[in-house]
């Protein structure tokens, strides 16, 4: 991984969305909690798409839990943030901290 | 078994996501709208909830459609430029077409018609469809794994080229006329499409009898 590698948007909101969701986390939690936070309505296959897409960078990891009747025999796939995806999220917050340092949005810039 | 396990989803919509999406995806997005359409059938009625259904699955599926196009390996564009060269060098085409149409009418100087003109005309028609049915099926067998992102570029590619020829035509030409060129285009587009499907059905059921339940 470059000291370069940023999360883009989306990928910030799901890892922060994951690392609330600790132990709990899997598409429908994933997508209820940014509904919740933010009220951004985002599909099903936006969250998995991301998902794997951090997945194969080695953001995060997913396992299987067991099927339940409520879901039609299917199973949950949870969801949780790596090493390495924890380093991406200080190394984003750290650039948007350092890019943003000084510029006193709140007052400034209102409208 | 819960009472809100009684309420069932979409079929179509259900059979779409599986198209698209690769096993696993399939298990969990699946698993997933059941568990959220149950719990909306139960607070907002069943109408509400299958709506929901739908609109969560189009925007999946254009999702997953985006991504596996975005992430497509060499493989799956090599096929559709293969398959792209075959429907150039096999397929009847749209000027072909546009001069068999209207050969009767002379407009695309057809002096001679051959005495069994409708039978050819008749057997190139079925020459295309089978042709196109079957390079869908080829090209999607390459690309494994990404069957609908393969076929579905390659129609739209052939649906997007035939769109293109017919409105350079039609300025010049009678727009009546290249109608059925057109559509001929269409149904091939159609078709290919139809080939990644039945390609896609065979895996998904052959991976089932591999890992039953």
């Amino acid at each position: 991984m470059s000291n370069r590698d940023y999360l883009g948007e989306f990928e910030h909101i799901v890892i922060l969305a994951l690392l609330r969701l600790a132990d709990r986390a899997y598409g429908v939690t994933v997508r209820q909690e940014i509904d919740l936070r933010i009220g951004r309505d985002v599909s099903i296959g936006a969250i998995y798409a991301t998902l794997d897409r951090l997945e194969a960078k080695g953001y995060v990891k997913s396992h299987l839990g067991d099927p339940t009747g409520e879901r039609g025999g299917r199973s949950k796939r949870f969801f949780h943030v790596t090493a390495k995806g924890i380093t991406a999220v200080k190394r984003t917050h750290h650039a948007l901290r350092s890019m943003t340092e000084g510029l006193n949005l709140a007052t400034r810039y209102s409208q | 078994m819960t009472e809100s396990f009684s309420f069932q989803p979409p079929l179509i919509a259900s059979w779409l996501i599986d198209l698209f999406a690769t096993p696993e995806q399939a298990e969990s997005i699946l698993g997933d709208l059941l568990e959220e359409f149950s719990d909306l059938a139960s607070k907002s009625g069943v109408a509400f909830a299958r709506r929901w259904y739908w609109w969560q699955s189009v925007r999946t599926i254009v999702h997953l459609f985006h991504a596996e196009f975005r992430g497509g390996p060499p493989w799956a564009i090599g096929s559709v430029l293969v398959g792209f060269f075959f429907m150039n060098s096999f397929f009847v085409g749209f000027f072909e077409w546009a001069t068999l149409a209207n050969c009767g009418q002379n407009v695309f100087g057809c002096s001679e018609l051959p005495a069994d003109f409708v039978l050819m005309k008749n057997g190139l028609l079925i020459w295309d469809l089978v042709l196109s049915l079957s390079i869908g099926c080829i090209v999607s067998a390459a690309a494994k794994g990404r069957e609908m992102v393969t076929a579905i570029t390659l129609g739209l590619i052939l649906g997007v080229w035939s769109t293109v020829l017919f409105l350079v035509w039609s300025a010049s030409h009678h727009y009546a006329l290249l109608l059925l060129p057109l559509l001929m285009t269409f149904a091939a587009s159609i078709l290919i499409v139809l080939g990644g499907v039945i390609v896609r059905q065979i895996r998904m059921a052959s991976a089932r009898r591999a890992t039953p339940d």
